[in-house]
């Protein structure tokens, strides 16, 4: 009998083959096949979408498990052609830190996670700002890192208030100032507290007050070896006045 | 992070944004390893199958935007189809098709559960309508990619009566998901 009288006899044609490819059951020759059909056969790539969409409440029996970090490391190399040794350097082009979409991305965020219930948003043409304090809730990214940060323009104080998070053990997580798409600066490692202040320079002050963005990323203990972040983002926000 | 959230990340990764790969891979590689693991059933060999599937997101994150399915089972799809592509590739020894039989659990997870009562579980509902081997079937195939040869093996019927079982059964789902 042929392969094609077997699927007469079911009477399922082609819908039951894009099922039987997508429930996993075809042989490896058959599943080239059907993957080929895929590609240039739009039709009966529907109906393996559907068949997709229809069985994907069972991937939830897939439990999660966290791979090594040695695994995206060498993806990185894969993909990118990173090494090690040049992985941290600031120099390294097209990364999250200089990805224009990134930070637009994250300005957009950062404006729908401030939980503070602004009046008006600080307005940067203004010679001075009209309250001395500004304050932003660095919400979490892919992450449970939370903190809320207050910034006292009188004192040129930061405080930051511990929400939820935990960095891991022999890292630290460094808060940083950024402008627009300029090189991030480090305001430095974050002390464990539940709250702790920094202390903030002039150069700093000007920024901060018009408008930069807050991040914090993961490091190293003692933070970036670099001078730029090198780990990911935790969380991240932006300043309203109070 | 919410659907929407990798949406968009795999959106951006599509435009070739680094930082949005780097951001979909921390909050979804542990869901996808899971899944390699499960298929693969050998460390060494899911953490080679999971770079693989990064490399192809990486390089056809512009295909999401013509799929229906939501983002997660979108990428799940990539790593259970590549991770049954390479278990096919590979000859199955007897020791796996026993482990695999410890291995397939014929349970819900906890996450489906908590779905129970929205329509995410219409299909937990229609399995519910196969015999109890036929449902074990398509689960062993779906979540570990058993093949119609180890199914076979496995329920000690011939290959073509496997085949028969196993259309039948996704026939009969069809009509229960339609209905």
């Amino acid at each position: 009998m042929t392969r094609a009288g077997e699927f007469g006899e079911d009477g399922g044609g082609d819908d039951i083959l894009a099922a039987e490819y997508v429930v996993g059951a075809l042989s490896a020759e058959e599943r080239r096949a059907v993957a080929a059909r895929i590609d240039g056969d739009a039709e009966f790539a529907r109906l393996v979408e559907r068949w997709e969409a229809n069985l994907a409440p069972m991937q939830d029996g897939f439990e999660p498990v966290e791979p090594p970090a040695s695994v995206k490391r060498r993806l990185d190399e894969r993909l990118f052609d990173v090494t090690a040794a040049s992985a941290g350097a600031p120099a390294a082009r097209g990364g999250l830190w200089h990805s224009l979409a990134f930070w637009r991305g994250l300005a957009v965020a950062a404006v729908l996670a401030v939980v503070v219930l602004a009046a008006q948003p600080y307005l940067f043409e203004q010679s001075e700002p009209q309250t001395n304090r500004l304050v932003a809730s660095l919400a979490p990214r892919e992450s449970d890192v939370h903190y809320f940060v207050v910034y006292d323009a009188r004192t040129a104080d930061i405080g930051l208030s511990h929400v939820t998070g935990e960095r891991e053990t022999g890292r630290d997580f460094e808060l940083w100032v950024v402008e627009g798409d300029r090189p991030p600066v480090s305001l430095g490692v974050i002390p464990a507290g539940s709250t702790v202040h920094l202390a903030v320079d002039q150069a700093l002050r000007v920024k901060i007050e018009q408008g930069a963005v807050f991040a914090i990323s993961l490091e190293p203990q003692g933070g970036s070896p670099t001078g730029q972040p090198t780990g990911p983002v935790v969380a991240a926000g932006d300043l309203r006045d109070i | 992070m919410t659907p929407h959230d990798i949406t968009k990340l795999i959106v951006r990764t599509s435009l070739k944004d680094r930082g949005a790969f780097d951001l979909l891979y921390r909050h979804t590689s542990a869901k996808l390893f899971g899944v390699c693991l499960r298929v693969l059933r050998d460390r060494a060999e899911a953490e080679e199958a999971l770079q693989e599937v990064y490399v192809k997101i990486w390089t056809k994150a512009d295909r999401f935007a013509v799929s229906d399915l939501s983002p997660i089972s979108w990428l799940v799809a990539i790593a259970r189809n590549h991770s049954i592509d390479r278990i096919r590739a590979r000859r199955a020894a007897s020791a796996d098709l026993a482990e695999a039989v410890d291995v397939a659990d014929p349970r819900p997870g906890p996450e489906a559960l908590a779905l129970a009562g929205s329509e995410r579980v219409r299909i937990f509902q229609c399995m519910e309508t196969l015999e109890k081997d036929r449902a074990d079937a398509v689960r062993g195939a779906y979540l570990t990619g058993e093949s119609y040869a180890d199914l076979a093996e496995r329920f000690g019927v011939p290959l073509n009566t496997m085949r028969t079982w196993l259309r039948r059964s996704l026939l009969k789902l069809r009509d229960c998901l339609e209905a």
